[in-house]
């Protein structure tokens, strides 16, 4: 009787619930090449093309769709901008549209060459690595490989356990790039430059409503890339640019076009915080307007790399300079603060192929190596002696 | 961990006792945004007692329905519907039945899309630099020009299906013009929408306006375009005349506040110096000032910010319900969900 009951019960469930789980998997965003939902929340993702920076994000292992991350730099270096032509080359990749604002096509001709998928780099690494792994003190382990943050602890179970067959299908969510290379790929030519075109009114106006018409004219598939580089640089802008009225109508517009577009719009800015200081109300509220809000503050410049920098071991490389999230998207909107990326120390560095973030520690003491020497050959126990 | 009621016990006596034509500031950092907190007004304004609460409560609490308009200058109304969804909030329900009401501050507030922008779409993309100046009334222009913004919006199919795909917004505000008359435009509006909301309500029924981020105007205007710390204050209070209780959200990053003081020793831009005003007048007015500021001390995994709850200027010692100073932590969960804890507690 139980039997029979249970048998007849099950199988309309089992096809009740196949058919919504197949009519939501298509729907969901993920079929659109370089779109992954968080793994915090399920909302739509996008690479940021850096992929340590993907990991800084709240979570979300990449930028949520719909939102606007600030990159700020401090000096006349241009790590910003580096991390900028990452993002806009992960898009020539995924094939998104991209807005290039107010810079000569030049720029987009500077792109980053492609490697490969970032997933493939930190393979080649990691067996580099393998090698001396035993070196590393056991304990620290788990932070040198934190690559990922918070996000690696869902990547980790996944690579070992889908094997290679099922990684190489799937494509690559974010890519590695080459600096000192060009990238050439048959989607490059659906970049867009928008000039900064003098105007009676503010100067934003006709950028808005070319970004306006092209993301509102475009197929709902279409996944678009909005690039802004050295926002306010009076190379590029004009002198009333600055004002309020002008930017932060600006930015709220932007705002106001991605929350309408939510799915299918990013955006990335890069700002001089050396002509534009963080102590004034300007920048302050074009940070309260962005979702994302990461400085850079790059070491100065010293021969001297390796003493004056963070690097743990003369084999790892120095980090060039200091990376502080101040607001990160989604995570802050809610009321922030609990993500355990926030308030952390980060450094970064680049290097030809990647710019990587880690967490920033202090180097040791510097000028100790003579007592550390005369320690070891006096006073300090043998190895022996230690061992139990 | 157990989860949070949705409504903290220790934040509730604030966010639930509105007495009449009070007015309560809620300010915000980069780091510590207020919108948790609006949520849990508006959870407190609107959500039906449980059945629970319901046998203990009093017969004042049940008696009076509340109904909210939100103002919002920074955020959609996506945002705000799925976050009031985690904390049980049916805002489409509670708009159909008139509970609620929800005006757009940011889609449309300085570039409302005109009609050209559908027309040209198969043209369009890009091809060639469009250099068309928008439909926008150029400032200065003549107050009886600018009067009808309602009409202004664009006609035909591009206004049409915007208004179809979002349901629920009462209304887009556009700043059009410039100075007084700007802000007078916008008055109307929201006070258009308070009134019908009012229309459908019983004696001794409260009406609570919340307004999101409305120092938004004052800086992305500012007195280069008429407005300043006196015209906003002007403006708030006119509307809190047609609301029973008041509640507003600003920013006070360090900047945007001490910039402006004499001993900062330099100039202050006139942005710093106008929302300096704008904040510290409203602090005066206020019947009680809810501070969210991040941890003096850094970043902790088990603390999103410190909540201070201060009286205002406007805080009178008569009343009935003393409002007790207090000073909090709280903490954001994944899932949305608040505590609240005094220091040392958890």
């Amino acid at each position: 009787m139980s039997f029979r009951k249970r048998n007849i019960g099950l199988s309309p469930g089992v096809d009740r619930t196949a058919v919504p789980n197949a009519a939501t998997q298509p729907a969901a965003p993920e079929s659109t090449p370089g779109i992954r939902p968080s793994p915090d929340d399920g909302r739509p993702t996008t690479s940021t093309g850096t992929r340590s920076l993907d990991n800084l994000l709240a979570g979300h292992a990449g930028l949520p769709m719909g939102k606007l991350l600030l990159v700020e730099e401090n000096g006349t270096t241009d790590f910003a901008g580096a991390l900028l032509r990452y993002y806009a080359a992960e898009g020539v990749i995924q094939e998104q549209k991209i807005h290039v604002v107010g810079v000569p096509e030049q720029w987009g001709r500077s792109l980053p060459g492609l490697i490969g998928s970032a997933e493939s780099l930190d393979e080649k690494r990691s067996d580099r690595r393998k090698d001396d792994r035993m070196k590393i003190a056991w304990r620290y382990e788990r932070l040198g490989e934190f690559g990922a943050g918070v996000a690696g602890s869902r990547d980790a179970p996944a690579t070992p356990g889908a094997q290679d067959p099922a990684a190489k299908e799937a494509p690559a969510f974010c890519h590695a790039f080459d600096l000192t290379k060009r990238l050439t790929h048959p989607s490059i030519t659906n970049m867009t430059f928008i000039p900064v075109t003098p105007s009676k009114e503010s100067p934003f106006l006709p950028i808005l409503k070319r970004l306006q018409t092209a993301i509102s004219s475009s197929p709902a598939s279409t996944i678009h890339r909005i690039v802004i580089p050295s926002l306010l640089n009076p190379a590029m802008y004009p002198p009333d640019a600055c004002h309020p009225e002008h930017v932060l109508q600006f930015f709220h517009a932007l705002k106001a076009l991605m929350s309408a577009h939510t799915t299918r719009v990013t955006a990335m800015i890069t700002f001089p915080l050396s002509l534009y200081p963080r102590s004034s109300g300007l920048v302050r509220w074009v940070e309260l307007l962005s979702d994302g809000v990461i400085e850079l503050c790059p070491f100065p410049h010293s021969a001297d790399a390796t003493a004056t920098s963070g690097a743990a071991t003369s084999q790892e490389e120095p980090p060039q300079g200091m990376l502080k999230t101040h607001r990160l998207p989604v995570l802050h909107e809610r009321g922030g603060g609990s993500d355990q990326n926030v308030g952390q120390d980060w450094a970064f560095i680049l290097s030809r192929r990647r710019f990587e973030i880690k967490p920033f520690s202090l180097p040791p003491a510097e000028g100790d190596t003579e007592a550390q020497d005369a320690s070891a050959a006096g006073g300090m126990p043998k190895k022996s002696d230690l061992e139990f | 961990m157990p989860s949070q009621p949705p409504l903290p016990p220790l934040l509730a006596p604030y966010v639930s006792t509105l007495p009449e034509s009070s007015l309560t500031l809620a300010s915000s950092i980069l780091g510590a945004t207020s919108n948790w907190l609006v949520l849990r007004f508006l959870h407190a304004a609107l959500s039906s007692p449980s059945p629970n609460a319901a046998f203990g409560a009093d017969e004042l609490q049940t008696g009076i329905k509340k109904k909210v308009v939100l103002v919002s200058f920074l955020r959609s109304y996506d945002f705000w519907k799925t976050e009031a969804k985690r904390l049980g909030l049916d805002l489409a329900r509670l708009v159909d039945k008139q509970q609620f009401a929800f005006i757009d501050g940011l889609s449309e507030l300085f570039y409302a899309p005109d009609a050209a922008t559908s027309n040209t779409s198969p043209a369009g993309l890009g091809s060639s630099p469009r250099t068309v100046l928008p439909l926008r009334s150029p400032p200065g222009a003549v107050p009886g020009k600018t009067l009808p913004p309602t009409a202004a919006p664009p006609k035909g199919n591009a206004n049409v299906t915007r208004a179809q795909a979002e349901p629920g917004i009462a209304k887009k505000l556009h700043f059009t013009g410039r100075g007084l008359a700007a802000l007078d435009l916008m008055e109307k509006d929201i006070i258009a929408v308070i009134e019908q909301q009012k229309s459908s309500m019983e004696d001794g029924d409260e009406l609570v306006l919340i307004l999101d981020q409305p120092d938004l105007l004052l800086a992305a205007t500012g007195p280069s375009m008429g407005i300043g710390a006196t015209e906003m204050a002007e403006w708030v209070t006119v509307l809190q005349q047609h609301a029973y209780a008041t509640v507003l959200t600003l920013a006070t990053d360090a900047p945007l506040i001490h910039n402006a003081s004499v001993s900062a020793g330099q100039l202050a831009t006139p942005i710093e110096m106008e929302h300096a005003a704008f904040a510290i007048g409203l602090a005066h007015r206020a019947r009680s000032v809810m501070q969210l500021r991040t941890l003096e001390t850094g970043a902790a995994k088990d603390v999103s910010g410190v909540l201070r709850i201060s009286r205002g200027g406007g805080w009178s010692a008569g009343e009935e319900d003393s409002l007790e100073e207090k000073e909090v932590l709280y903490f954001i969960q994944r899932d949305g969900s608040v505590s609240v804890f005094g220091r040392g507690e958890s």
